[in-house]
Order: C-alpha cells, then sequence, then structure tokens
C-alpha cells in the first residue's frame, strides 16, 4: 500500500460515511424553474452538476416522481429542450446546449468554469492558484448594510472588521494578513469592471465620523456570485491594485429563452443594542469621594464616578432635579433604540435566443440605533446583452445607486459625539435627565459634564443637521468579436463615477463653538471617476490531441480622477439658517488629483491531457505617479497544477489536485503628486499672503514596489465528493515598499516618502467541506475554514526601526509598524521595576512608568468559521461561528474607565486609598498612600499597558431558519416558489476578553487605527426576516 | 482577411490606449491647484511663519499663563498649569511648543532656500529677517526645553534625518553669533519683505528687532554665564527699541478662518469663558501698587451664570470691584472646591443661573478676546526692564537704572492701548503712577525684584505667557507662592521645563536619548534647563 493510499484509508476511518451512494430521487414539482429541480437533484442524490446559469432551460417544469433514477428525470426533462447532457466520472453531469452551437461553447460547459482575473473563465479543475467563490443567494438572507461583512468567517484567507458607525459603514478587508505597510482594501472588480471603494471620511482620535465605503453601495441581491482572488498569481493580472487581493463580483446576468419574469425579496430586520460593559455600580457620581452637593458639582462631575457609596438618597443632578443616588445600569438599552431595517428588491429578468436582460430596483431603509440616524440607499440595476450578429454580442450593464445618510454618528473621542456620553456617564446618572439636551429659550446646549468638547447627547438628537449623500453610476459596455472558432476579441469600457455631498453642521448653540454660534465642520461637494477601457484578445489551440493551449493578451488604459471642493467656516450671523454665506469666517479648498495608469497583460495556459496545467502570466504598467525614470515594470507570474486523481483513480478519491504557483506583483504610491514639493497660499492676515507648503519631503527616486509570493496548495474530494479539502501555504514578500514615513519634526519635515520596506506574510488556510448526512429528504453539511498568519516586518528602511501608524486620545500609547514584529503593533508603557522585579514607585505614590513598548499585533493570527447547514424536507437551518484569535486592542473605553472611576479594577481603595505595592526609586518600600480618585487616573496615564487588551473572540455570527413553500402549495398561486427565513446576525459572543467592551469595535477602517478602540456605536444584534416570491 | 482583422484590432487598440508620453505623464503627476519652486514667491512663508509663531492659542494657556499665576482656572483643562497635575488629554500640549516651532523654523529655512534659488541679492533682507526669525523661534524651543536639535535642525534636504540635539550652551553661542552676522547683513536701501507681519517690511524696525532679540539672547545667560551676557547686552545696548511704536506685534485677522486670535477662540469656548479668571497674585499685585492697570484689564462680568455667559455684555471694569481668583481651585465639591477658599467672595445669580465665579474679575472680553486681536512678539518695555536689570547689575550701557526702569513702565502701560483702544490710561494717570513707584535700588535683589516683578506684569497683561515664564525662571521674580494639589506631579513646585514632544522617542531616538540622559533628572516638567541654574 503506498502512502496515498495509507493517508486516504486513514481518512476513510475518520469520517464514515453512510455508505450507500443516493441516486434515486423523488420529486414533486408544479411550474418549477428548472434550476430548482436541478438543485433538488443535487440534494438528494451523489450528482454534482455543472452548468452556466445563464445558459440552462428555462421552459418551467412540472414533474412528479417517487423514487427515480435521477438520469432519467433529466433524460425526462431536458426532452426537445434543446439542452443535453453528459454523465462524467464522479457523478458529475455537465448540462450544455445541443450540438450546432459554436465548438467553444461546448468545449467550455464540459467544464466547472469559475471566472479569474480580467473575467477569463476558466476550468476550476485545472486552476493553478486558490480562489473561492461565494453565492450572491447566501448573503441576502440575513443582511448587513455593507454587504461585505456577510463574508465574515466564511472565506479561508479573508479577514475582515468593520467599524461600529452605524449603517453603511465602511469595513477593512484583508486578503492573507496586512500584505503592505499601506495594505488597503482588495481590488474590486464588478464585472470585469475595477471599482473605485475609496473610503469617504473615517474617524481618528480626535474625532470624525465614518461615511462608508465604495462596496457597500452594491445590492447584494444583484449578485450572482463573489470570487475571492487571494494569491498573486489568481490577481497578477491587475496589477497594482491587487497587491491587496482582488474580491470580483458577477452580477446576475438576463435570462436566455425565458419569459418575462419576477422576483421580489422583501427583508425586515431590527438592530438591537448590546452593552458590552462591565463597570462597578457600587460608587456613584462625584469627585473626591463626594457626591455633587448642588447643580454646580453635579455638572462638573457628570462625567465623573469617584463620589460616595450609593445610598438611594436624593441627589442634586446635572438637570437641577433631585434623584436617588443609586445605580443605572442601563443607559444604553434606554438611550438607543431597537432600529428597524426594510429592504425591498424587484427584479424581472427574460430574453430570447439573441438578446437577453435583466433588470432590478431595490429600497433600503436601515435605520441607525441612535434615534436621529437612519440610511436610505436606492439602486436600480440593468443587464442587457444583443447579439447585433452571429459573432458580434455586446452586452451593457448599468447601475445606479442613490445613497442617504442621515446624521452620520460622530465616533472616538471628539465633539459631536452621543457615544462617548452614553458611555461614561456616572454610575449613577440616568440618560434621560439629559433630554432635550437644549434650552428651550436660547436654543443653547444644557451643560452636563465639566468638558463641552463632549457634547450633550440629546443635543445631537434634536439638533444635529449631518448629510452625506452619493450619487454613483457604474457602467461596463462589452463588444466581442468572434474571429473564429478559436479566437475572440473583445473591447470594454468600464465606467464608475459618484458624486458624492457632505454637510456637517455645528449647530447654532452647541456649547465648544464660539460664542455658542456653531459652523460648519464640512460642506463638501466631491466627484471621484474611474475609467478602465481594455481591449482582450483570446484564442484557444488544440496543439496536439493531448496538448491544449488557451492565450490572452490584453491592455488596458486606467485613469482616475478626483474633484473636491470644501468649505468649513465658524459663526452662523443669524442662528438657524445653516448655510456657507451666513458664517462670519469660512474657508474653501478646492482639490484635484489624477491617476493615470496603462497596462498591457497577457496569460498563457498550456494544458496536457486535462491533468497537466502550466500557465504563464505576463504585465508591464506605467504608473503616472512615479518620476519619469521609475515608471515602467514588468511583472511575470507561472503556475501550474496537476491532477493526479486522473492517474491514481482511487475509488474512494474523487479528485485530487495539487497546485504550485508563484508570482510577482508591482506597486504604485497610493496618491499622486509625491515626486515634488508643492506650495500654497493657505490663507491671508489682513490682505497679507499666509504661503504653506507641503510637510512631506517627496522623493525623487521613487520606483514601484514589488511582492513576491509562492503558494502551494491541495485540493482533494472524497468519497463521492461528500469530503472536500482545500489546503493553501503561502509565503508573500514585498518589497521596496512605498510608505510615507513618519520622520522628527525636527527635520523639517513630518514625513518622507521612501522606497525601502519589506514585509512578509507567511501562512496556511484551510477549507473543509463535509456531508455527514445525505438522504432523500435531509441534509448536514459542515463547512470550515480556518487561517493561520505570521505577518513580519522586516524593514521599514536603513535605519528606522519604527514607525508611528494611529494612537488613541489619550496619547499615552500608540499602533506602529515595528521591524521584527507584525503589522501593527501595539506599543505601550509598561511598569518601570528595579533588578529584582518591584514596581517603582514616584514620589507621587503612583507606579513610574517603564519601557515604551511592544504589546502584541493588531491582527488576528489564527481566525476563520464553521458554518453547520441542515436542510429537512422543506425546512433549511444553518449556523455560522466564526473566531478570531491572537490579536490586541488598545481601548480608550478601558483607559477612561480609569480615569472616570467605572472599572470595577477602581473599586480597591477608594475608602482607604492606596499605597502602591513596591519600592520608592530610593529602594525604600513605599509607604505613600494616594486616595483612589488621584491614583488610578495617574496609574492609567502613566502605565498604558493597562489599555491594552486582549482581542480574541468567538462568535455565534450568524443562524438562519428557512421554510420554502411546496409545490401542492404553490400550484394556487401565482408564484413557482416561496422561501421565508428567519435570520440572526452577531448573536451571541461566545467568548470574549475584553471586560468592557466588544472585542471587535473599531472606529476606523484604516490599518493605521486597525486595533484602536473608543467611543463609538454600541454593538448590535440583528433579528431579521426574509421573503422571496418568485413568479411564475 | 486575417491580416486585415489583425490591422483593424491594432487600430482600435491604439485610439483606445490614447497612449501618454512622457511629458503627458509628467503633467497628469503635476498637481494642478497648487504652485512649484519655479513659480512661488518665498514672501509669504515668512507671514506663515510669524503667524504660526505667534498664534499659539491653548499652547500657552494651558500651562504657562496659569502657572505664572496669571491667570486662574477652576476648569479641568487647567489644571496641568494652575495645579500642575497631568490631566490625561492634554499632556502632549507641553509637546507643541517643539512641534509647532520646528514647523516655523522649517517654513523660514524653505523661505530661504527658495531665495536664494531666486535672487540671493533682491532677496538679501528677506533672508537675513529669515535668519533672526529663526533664533526668535529656536530661543523659544529651547528656553522651554533645553538641549534640542539647533546645527542639524531642518535640514532634511540635506538627508540629515537625525538632527543630534545640540547643547544649550552651544545653541546659545550659536544664536547670538548668528544674530549678529543677520542683523549686519539687513540693509534699508534694499526692498524688505513684502509678506512681514511683525513689521509690513520695515527693515530699519527689522534692525532693532535684531538686537532686541539679541539683547534678550543675552540677557537669558544672567545666571549661567553672567560675563558673556555682559559682553553681549554691552554690545546691543543702544540700538534695540525706542519706543512703543518699535513692539513687534502680530495682528491677527477677524474675518479669516484661519488666522483668528487662537489664544481668544480658546478662551471664548464656553467652560474657559465662565472658568478662566485673572489671577489673585496678579490683581493684588495691580491692587497694592495702586496701579492703573486695574481699571482696565479686568472686569467682573454682569450677575447670573446666563450674563456671565453672554459675550456681547460687558462686565464692572470699576478698579475698586476687581478681584483676582486664586490659583489650585476646582468646583468639584470636595476640599479644593473654589467655596472653600480663603475669602471667597460668594458667587452671583442663584438656583440654575447661579455662576459660583461670578465675582471674580475676568480678562476684558472687548480687550483681550477679540477675534481679530493682537499677538506681543517682543515690546519695548521687555527690552527696557533688560537694561534696567542691565545696568543694576553695573554693566556699562548708557543711561540709569532709573530711567530704563521708567521707560519700561511706561511703555508696558501705553502698550495696553495697542491691545485696544478702550485700554488706553491715560497719560497723566501713567505719569503720576511711575513717579509714585520709583525703581527700589536700596539693594541689587530688590532692584531686580522690582524689575522683574514688572515685566511679569507687562508680558501677563499683553497675554505673552510664555515670556512672562521664561524670565521668571531666569530672575526668579516675583516670588510666587506654588500650589499644591492632590495629584500634583511636581512635588508641589512651579514646572520648569516642559517635556521634550512624545514622538521624538520614536523618530529620533538616539538623540532624544543622548538629550534626556544630560538631564539631571530627566525628562520631567521639575527639571532645569542649562541655563536655569
Amino acid at each position: 500500500m503506498n502512502f496515498v493510499q495509507r493517508i486516504i484509508l486513514l481518512i476513510g476511518l475518520i469520517f464514515p460515511l453512510c455508505a450507500h451512494a443516493q441516486t434515486k430521487v423523488t420529486l414533486n414539482f408544479n411550474g418549477a424553474n428548472f434550476e430548482q429541480v436541478v438543485e433538488a437533484i443535487q440534494q438528494q442524490t451523489v450528482y454534482h452538476f455543472a452548468y452556466s446559469e445563464s445558459k440552462i432551460p428555462k421552459h418551467q417544469v412540472s414533474i412528479k416522481v417517487e423514487k427515480e433514477e435521477a438520469v432519467k428525470v433529466i433524460d425526462q426533462l431536458l426532452l426537445n429542450s434543446g439542452y443535453t447532457y453528459s454523465l462524467l466520472p464522479n457523478h458529475l453531469i455537465v448540462i450544455r446546449k445541443n450540438a450546432g452551437g459554436m465548438e467553444t461553447d461546448s468545449v467550455r460547459f464540459l467544464k466547472e468554469v469559475v471566472i479569474t482575473a480580467l473575467g477569463i473563465e476558466k476550468d476550476n479543475d485545472k486552476v493553478g492558484y486558490a480562489l473561492t467563490t461565494i453565492k450572491g443567494s447566501s448573503i441576502t438572507k440575513a443582511r448587513e448594510s455593507n454587504l461585505i461583512m456577510a463574508l465574515q468567517g466564511r472565506v479561508a484567507g479573508l479577514n475582515i472588521t468593520g467599524v461600529n458607525g452605524g449603517p453603511g459603514s465602511a469595513a477593512r478587508v484583508l486578503i492573507r494578513g496586512v500584505s503592505s505597510m499601506t495594505a488597503a482594501s482588495p481590488l474590486f472588480v464588478v464585472n470585469g469592471v475595477p471599482i473605485d471603494n475609496s473610503i469617504r471620511g473615517s474617524a481618528n482620535e480626535y474625532g470624525g465620523a465614518d461615511y462608508g465605503d465604495g462596496i457597500s453601495n452594491i445590492n447584494p441581491d444583484d449578485i450572482e456570485t463573489i470570487t475571492i482572488l487571494k494569491g498573486s498569481a489568481a490577481s497578477a493580472l491587475y496589477g497594482a491594485r491587487a497587491a491587496n487581493g482582488v474580491i470580483l463580483i458577477n452580477l446576475k446576468s438576463g435570462g436566455e429563452n425565458s419569459k418575462a419574469k419576477f422576483e421580489y425579496n422583501s427583508n425586515l430586520a431590527f438592530d438591537v443594542p448590546v452593552n458590552s460593559t462591565d463597570f462597578q455600580y457600587l460608587y456613584g457620581q462625584g469627585a473626591q469621594n463626594k457626591r455633587p452637593a448642588d447643580l454646580y458639582n453635579a455638572i462638573s462631575t457628570g462625567l465623573l464616578s469617584w463620589g460616595e457609596m450609593m445610598d438611594g438618597k436624593l441627589t442634586p443632578q446635572v438637570d437641577g432635579s433631585m434623584r436617588p443616588y443609586a445605580p443605572v445600569k442601563n443607559n444604553i438599552q434606554t438611550f438607543y433604540r431597537i432600529a428597524p431595517a426594510f429592504t425591498n428588491t424587484l427584479s424581472l429578468v427574460g430574453g430570447n435566443t439573441k438578446n437577453n436582460y435583466r433588470v432590478s430596483v431595490s429600497n433600503l431603509d436601515y435605520n441607525s440605533i441612535l434615534s436621529n440616524g437612519a440610511l436610505n440607499r436606492k439602486t436600480l440595476n440593468f443587464y442587457g446583452t444583443v447579439a447585433l450578429s452571429p459573432k458580434i454580442s455586446l452586452s451593457l450593464t448599468g447601475n445606479y445607486i442613490y445613497e442617504w445618510n442621515k446624521n452620520k454618528s460622530y465616533l472616538s473621542d471628539g465633539p459631536l459625539n452621543p457615544n462617548y456620553g452614553i458611555s461614561a456617564l456616572a454610575t449613577s446618572l440616568d440618560q434621560s435627565i439629559l433630554a432635550p439636551g437644549f434650552d428651550a429659550e436660547t436654543g443653547f446646549e444644557s451643560r452636563w459634564n465639566a468638558d463641552e468638547y463632549k457634547t450633550n447627547p440629546y443635543f445631537l438628537m434634536n439638533k444635529q443637521a449631518d448629510h452625506a449623500s452619493r450619487n454613483r453610476y457604474i457602467s461596463s459596455a462589452v463588444l466581442k468579436y468572434q474571429l473564429a472558432s478559436w479566437a475572440s476579441v473583445q473591447g470594454r469600457i468600464g465606467y464608475d463615477s459618484s458624486w458624492d455631498e457632505l454637510v456637517s453642521i455645528l449647530p447654532t448653540g452647541i456649547a465648544f463653538s464660539i460664542n455658542r454660534q456653531g459652523g460648519i465642520n464640512a460642506y463638501d461637494q466631491n466627484s471621484t471617476s474611474e475609467l478602465n477601457s481594455d481591449i482582450l484578445f483570446s484564442a484557444t489551440r488544440n496543439l496536439s490531441d493531448k496538448l491544449n493551449l488557451e492565450l490572452s493578451m490584453g491592455a488596458n488604459y486606467r485613469e482616475r480622477k478626483g474633484n473636491s471642493e470644501k468649505i468649513k467656516g465658524s459663526q452662523f450671523k443669524v442662528p438657524y439658517l445653516y448655510t456657507p454665506e451666513n458664517l462670519i469666517t469660512s474657508t474653501k479648498t478646492l482639490a484635484i488629483s489624477r491617476i493615470v495608469t496603462e497596462s498591457a497583460y497577457y496569460t498563457a495556459d498550456l494544458s496536457y491531457q486535462h491533468f497537466l496545467n502550466f500557465s504563464v502570466t505576463g504585465r508591464y504598467d506605467i504608473y503616472s505617479t512615479l518620476p519619469a525614470n521609475n515608471r515602467g515594470i514588468f511583472v511575470p507570474g507561472v503556475s501550474g497544477s496537476f491532477i493526479f486523481s486522473d492517474l491514481l483513480k482511487l475509488k474512494a478519491l474523487n479528485f485530487g489536485k495539487l497546485r504550485l504557483d508563484f508570482a510577482k506583483t508591482s506597486g504604485e504610491p497610493i496618491v499622486p503628486y509625491t515626486t515634488q514639493i508643492y506650495y500654497t497660499v493657505d490663507d491671508q492676515v489682513n490682505g497679507t499672503p499666509v504661503g504653506g507648503f507641503s510637510s512631506d519631503l517627496p522623493n525623487y527616486n521613487l520606483k514601484p514596489f514589488t511582492l513576491n509570493e509562492i503558494e502551494a496548495g491541495l485540493d482533494l474530494k472524497f468519497f463521492n465528493s461528500r469530503l472536500d479539502i482545500d489546503f493553501t501555504y503561502f509565503n508573500r514578500v514585498t518589497h521596496n515598499e512605498i510608505i510615507n514615513a513618519k520622520q522628527s519634526v525636527t527635520t523639517g519635515f513630518t514625513s518622507a516618502y521612501v522606497n525601502l520596506g519589506e514585509t512578509r506574510n507567511a501562512g496556511i488556510e484551510l477549507a473543509l467541506g463535509y456531508t455527514p448526512i445525505l438522504t432523500t429528504t435531509s441534509k448536514w453539511q459542515v463547512n470550515l475554514n480556518l487561517t493561520k498568519v505570521k505577518n513580519t516586518l522586516l524593514s521599514i528602511d536603513d535605519n528606522s526601526n519604527y514607525t508611528l501608524t494611529g494612537t488613541y486620545r489619550p496619547l499615552n500609547a500608540n499602533t506602529a509598524l515595528v521591524v521584527g514584529k507584525p503589522i501593527t503593533q501595539v506599543m505601550a508603557y509598561d511598569y518601570l521595576r528595579d533588578a529584582s522585579g518591584n514596581m517603582i514607585i514616584g514620589s507621587d505614590g503612583i507606579p513610574k512608568r517603564g519601557n515604551f513598548i511592544p504589546m502584541g499585533g493588531t491582527m488576528p493570527t489564527l481566525y476563520g468559521g464553521i458554518t453547520n447547514s441542515f436542510s429537512y424536507k422543506q425546512f433549511s437551518f444553518s449556523f455560522l461561528i466564526d473566531y478570531r484569535f491572537g490579536n490586541k486592542i488598545l481601548s480608550a473605553t478601558e483607559y477612561y474607565s480609569y480615569v472616570l472611576g467605572l472599572n470595577k479594577a477602581t473599586l480597591v481603595g477608594r475608602e482607604t486609598g492606596i499605597v502602591a505595592d513596591g519600592v520608592l526609586e530610593n529602594g525604600q518600600k513605599n509607604t505613600i498612600n494616594v486616595p483612589a480618585y488621584a491614583y488610578y487616573p495617574e496609574l492609567a496615564t502613566n502605565i498604558s499597558a493597562l489599555a491594552v487588551l486582549n482581542g480574541s473572540f468567538i462568535k455565534l455570527r450568524q443562524a438562519t431558519l428557512g421554510y420554502t413553500f411546496n409545490n401542492n402549495f404553490l400550484k394556487r398561486i401565482p408564484f413557482c416558489s416561496i422561501g421565508i427565513d428567519l435570520v440572526g446576525r452577531n448573536l451571541f459572543t461566545l467568548l470574549k476578553y475584553s471586560k468592557n467592551i466588544d472585542p471587535e469595535s473599531q472606529f476606523s477602517p484604516t490599518l493605521g487605527y486597525a486595533g484602536i478602540e473608543g467611543a463609538s456605536l454600541p454593538a448590535t444584534r440583528t433579528f431579521g426576516v426574509n421573503f422571496n416570491f418568485k413568479f411564475k | 482577411m486575417v491580416m486585415r482583422k489583425w490591422c483593424v484590432l491594432g487600430i482600435f487598440f491604439l485610439a483606445l490606449m490614447g497612449s501618454c508620453s512622457k511629458a503627458k505623464l509628467d503633467r497628469i503627476n503635476t498637481d494642478p491647484t497648487k504652485l512649484t519652486e519655479s513659480n512661488y514667491d518665498p514672501n509669504s512663508l515668512l507671514a506663515q511663519a510669524q503667524l504660526k509663531y505667534a498664534n499659539l492659542g491653548y499652547y500657552q494657556l494651558l500651562y504657562q499663563s496659569t502657572m505664572m499665576q496669571l491667570l486662574a482656572s477652576t476648569y479641568y483643562y487647567y489644571n496641568n498649569g494652575d495645579k500642575y497635575i497631568n490631566v490625561g488629554s492634554f499632556t502632549d500640549y507641553q509637546g507643541r511648543i517643539f512641534d509647532e516651532g520646528y514647523k516655523d523654523a522649517s517654513s523660514i529655512r524653505e523661505m530661504q532656500r527658495l531665495a536664494r534659488l531666486k535672487d540671493p541679492v533682491a532677496y538679501k533682507n528677506l533672508i537675513a529677517i529669515g535668519d533672526i526669525m529663526f533664533v526668535l523661534v529656536l530661543q523659544r524651543i529651547t528656553d522651554t526645553y533645553g538641549d534640542v536639535p539647533y546645527k542639524e535642525a531642518v535640514k532634511a534636504m540635506q538627508g540629515i534625518k537625525y538632527p543630534v540635539y545640540d547643547r544649550q550652551e552651544d545653541i546659545y553661542n550659536q544664536m547670538l553669533n548668528d544674530l549678529d552676522a543677520a542683523t549686519a547683513q539687513l540693509d534699508t536701501e534694499k526692498p524688505g519683505p513684502t509678506a512681514d507681519l511683525f513689521y509690513q517690511g520695515d527693515v530699519a524696525k527689522w534692525k532693532k528687532f535684531g538686537y532686541s532679540l539679541m539683547l534678550r539672547v543675552a540677557m537669558r545667560l544672567t545666571k549661567s554665564d553672567p560675563e558673556k551676557a555682559r559682553q553681549w547686552t554691552e554690545k546691543v545696548a543702544d540700538k534695540t527699541f525706542t519706543d512703543i511704536n518699535d513692539n513687534a506685534i502680530l495682528l491677527t485677522d477677524a474675518s479669516s478662518f484661519n488666522s483668528q486670535n487662537g489664544t481668544s477662540l480658546a478662551l471664548r469656548t464656553f467652560s474657559d469663558y465662565l472658568e478662566v479668571r485673572w489671577s489673585k497674585t496678579l490683581i493684588d499685585q495691580l491692587r497694592n501698587t495702586n496701579d492703573p492697570r486695574l481699571s482696565v484689564i479686568g472686569e467682573v462680568p454682569k450677575d447670573g451664570l446666563a450674563k456671565n455667559a453672554d459675550q456681547n455684555l460687558n462686565g464692572n471694569t470699576d478698579a475698586a470691584v476687581q478681584l483676582g481668583m486664586p490659583n489650585g481651585f476646582d468646583l468639584q465639591g470636595g476640599a479644593t472646591d473654589i467655596s472653600h477658599s480663603p475669602n471667597y467672595p460668594g458667587g452671583t445669580g442663584s438656583g440654575s443661573d447661579f455662576a459660583p465665579l461670578g465675582k471674580y474679575s475676568r480678562p476684558r472680553t472687548a480687550v483681550y478676546l477679540k477675534l481679530g486681536g493682537p499677538i506681543f512678539i517682543l515690546s519695548y518695555a521687555e527690552t527696557e526692564f533688560l537694561l534696567a536689570e542691565a545696568k543694576v547689575r553695573g554693566w556699562n550701557i548708557s543711561g540709569t537704572a532709573k530711567q530704563h526702569y521708567t521707560n519700561g513702565l511706561t511703555g508696558a502701560i501705553q502698550s495696553l492701548a495697542q491691545l485696544d483702544p478702550s485700554a488706553t490710561v491715560d497719560a497723566n494717570k501713567i505719569t503720576a503712577f511711575v513717579s509714585q513707584n520709583p525703581l527700589d535700588e536700596s539693594n541689587t535683589q530688590n532692584a531686580l525684584a522690582s524689575i522683574n516683578t514688572q515685566y511679569w506684569v507687562a508680558t501677563g497683561t499683553n497675554f505673552n505667557f510664555i515670556e512672562a515664564w521664561l524670565n521668571w525662571k531666569r530672575s526668579d521674580y516675583p516670588k510666587l507662592i506654588p500650589i499644591n494639589y492632590k495629584g500634583n506631579v511636581t512635588n508641589g513646585t512651579i514646572p520648569r521645563r516642559m517635556i521634550y514632544l512624545s514622538t521624538e522617542v520614536l523618530n529620533n531616538p538616539q538623540n532624544y536619548k543622548d538629550a534626556v540622559a544630560r538631564i539631571a533628572g530627566g525628562d520631567v516638567l521639575t527639571a532645569r534647563v542649562w541655563w536655569d541654574k
């Protein structure tokens, strides 16, 4: 027995199967579509199907059979339909059009086709690199306002973190670790055309709001499949923008030979706020161990819980009333609302043999748990294909999106953020007494704490005026000309343009503005466009009867333009009139950015008898963002696959493939204009111009950076494909990374563009699918994915070991790029200790600050998820558990919980004061007694390591329970299918280490702020119901 | 047939690409909304450096204003300076003079680089003024922190990524030499700077400014190197400011969003407006000497919280009712609540309109909180007080100590009118006050105490708090009684330096560590800079 056989035997023992292979089906359909029947057969039998959804029979199916052989059923179904099928080894049934069509078509339909880079369809068997495809239908039931969030925990290698900023907030998407020091979003490609996924504004340590990203605009109901290209080999053809991976979104297309059919989907969900804190509720509002004695004390201690032991006695409140001095534990639940979200999509599909189309309209109303916020999104999607002649076809897609985001919440530690106040309220203060937040007569914000930069939450609920709107049009036109049966050429133009408006007002009466006259924070108009035009020539040739060559070559012109006009100003002359003209002072800035990339590329795939495949790719890019002498770069890639199951012919092993590839990708600076210094006149003082210049030191010798990746993988399918394993190892190193490295202000420039960094990501990905139960009526399927990744920053530049990336408002800790450590690293101050390990206590009685040290990475090193799906007759049930381990959080909430007396740890020494256990600088034992209210704030300020938390978690991410009505029921009504699903998302945290926060809480999607937390919206649970109707 | 197809394909391809030439790509990568060095006038960078140097706002309020007991506040923002405790989020203000200073220095050097590149002769004065500005900026930095980069500062363009922290002693030698050379370069026959917010291009005034600054630099050395202080003081004594019209003042612009007066903006913020008052120490000093400034600098707000908060409502300026607020108190209801302060006068208003600080004098809104108000850089009063001290020390300069002292005192009071005409003190009152308060020359210490106390009053009433602090460190006058608040980080002493900008630990680690190793006591508020023995 050889080694492989032993392994297979071993696996066979681990997964004992219900050995009888099912081939018979029981069906009862009346007026169903073909796909439903195929799905039913697939569910009940060992067969699986390969077909293209747009190219299957469109006629209605009525069939009733009892324990019939499936192949006979298919025979019957396809009779005179113009379609035929082939039964291949491993129970693969391929459905294709009758001969008479083009040869390429029939060749293609013999394969399980996947869409790869540039929209090139490839035989999945032969692909030499890792990719994962997710069906659109799997993310439409349990929804997120940003569709990408629905992929959390589902795909090996994919790490997604959302911002807790209300509906439509941006997400940080990372594929295979942090590819580089500036790793940003992967490239999103919709129907073959790259789209813009830039972030429209996010918060930092001083506040700000999250205005979402580009991908969140897409309506999930329009999506057919999402394919994640993880490695460089997969994405090499996209060049620079693929340095962080590529996510291909394939929208639904028209129905060939189908009468017009409607589909309607309706989803109603509710977001429920979750209190993630575990604060102390023994001591109430106050300072210096005293409860408020009068109104003024109450106001100055609104955010301080350093008072007395709560005893229920009447105590002055911030609104002048008297209330019991008693714990108020439910401020989060009572301040935030249960927010409904309602999404409706109606689509129409149809077509004949030559032309087909799909049109959909949708409306989303997603309310924020903050009572003044909501997102409305309307999308209109069109797809059409016209055969202009037998050889020429034209496809058009258009996707119009309108978004209106009302009162996007401010986050982090700055004014206008209602969340800060609610999360830090004194333990005996009831949030409801802050209402209405303003004086009825003057309109001035009501005072409620010592710091007017912490805006009254109710003032915001009642007065905030902050609106972001977007009009976006994503369109493409593809003209394809079949030169010969073996060659085609295609020209494509894709255009993605957005017009954004942002109005952010400091309302009249807001306390921190000059004379409470308010102002305009932002009055911005931005437009962004991304044009891609490309041409692709494809040919396929059998070089001999065993050797086949597929060749594609093409060229691309990309142009990205951005225009922005921003107005800011202060003091409205006339109250409540929020226009720029009504400001006493204002300033306006204009910015224009333009990037052009010209590229040419090729890919050649050689396959020998199906089982041995070899592919080479090459790409040449010219980047406008680089200096003339360094603009162009060529990057090659090779990949190969070996389908050893074709040779081994083992009974248990249906399919076995070994993959190996190497690829290089290049990259450019993410912003234009970094190669010289620019000068401006920023302002004028009484007529004198005040100049300025950029504080980024330019680099006249910038060159593209490169990224080399080696990937090896194994795909295995056992036992009639009831067990499949997909294993990948990858190792990726970037060279000459372009970073805007911070440098000492004493150099005259605060940062410099350098071209020297190196980063490595190495790891494994494992996806495992197993079907323990498979009968005619029931099925249980388990999908598990796991990613283990080790990221290491190898170097920054010649002599830096450290560069700062993000920080939090207390400013005594930050995140940074640290050589030898994973990106990004939390840096904080530890205790100062003497040689024998004793804490050293300062003359003020507080432990002294020691070294500023790396505390751990902000990215998980091990993450993934497990999905269990059950179906029984018309019921289906599934749940997803996902997990993340090995990451640290820098938590502002934790820091402030010490400063404000909320943390349970601050209960120690409240009555007696604290004598810190350590030695004084002179070596003597510390005897200095410090009151708790002075000790803990200073302790947390000195020892920022206290704010560094373990971010690992296990969550029950999603559960759905569905019911599909049977055909007997549907006979009498005009639907061919009705599905109802009860859904829940973010249901429970099964494990976490952070006591006072949700471990996923974030205020910014950018890499620099990864792992930094503070004063964002509370986490939410979502409960909902989804209805899907397909009309006959 | 096949060939024709290929040709069609090729043409389509080219049309599609519209392939760009090198020049076109260069143009695409040039920001159309900004200027490049070839078409930029370096003058406007002078205005940038001046505005940013002067317009510090909170940077001077949070520490120096209350540390020097010129202002006092119960508001926790000010606890750093008022009570010497670290208020978590605001300790970064300690590093702002450093941070902002080097940015200003960078503007100056970039201005000079462009000027030299374009026309070193035509821009001769601008280049020399740049050197004077550089010293002005760097002196404030080194006086605040101690050893800092000077020789290698702002030389990123020359490839210096990690500037060495020079010893303060060396910096002082270099500053004096640089000032000497730059002032000599100034040529009144050549055009002055065209974007000059101090003197509107008056080169003669810049010459006086150069010498006056040299006097201040020299006089800082009285503790650590009195001999050098003497040499340089004697060298410049006759060339400094001659009256208050020479005062270097920057006028901010109320109509400009980015150039409004930062201090006014800060103090007009709601809590600041309610809780920042003149300090008891300053008001008592004025009252005890019958100083006529008492009736122009302060106002007691009208009764009640609402009226306290109304920035359009003038208060009572009557000297008799002015009352300074003691430093070191809060409004939190504990032992240090202002109501427990000695002689607490009570508040005004009642119920929800109660203003607990309502009887204390605040800086007059109409004088000090103008959004387009002036900022004092260097004044005639300061230079005259320094000359008075030099004379008291027996150095060889013209005039008498008494005369210089009288000039200083007169100049200080007269210059209040430069803040706002409503702060003008009647000339007769000034003369009367000055003659009633001659310099006490009974002994050197008394003389030094009088001079430097008046220096403190002059800079304090000009809202130049940083200079008040620096001269206090140098002279140790006036004798301020420190606050000892629970949880303070200085053992109840007034901070004598600021902590380096925190990012230096990361961005210039070795040089930072070397500099810290040279400070007795480490990088803390209680350590002293070299000249502050």
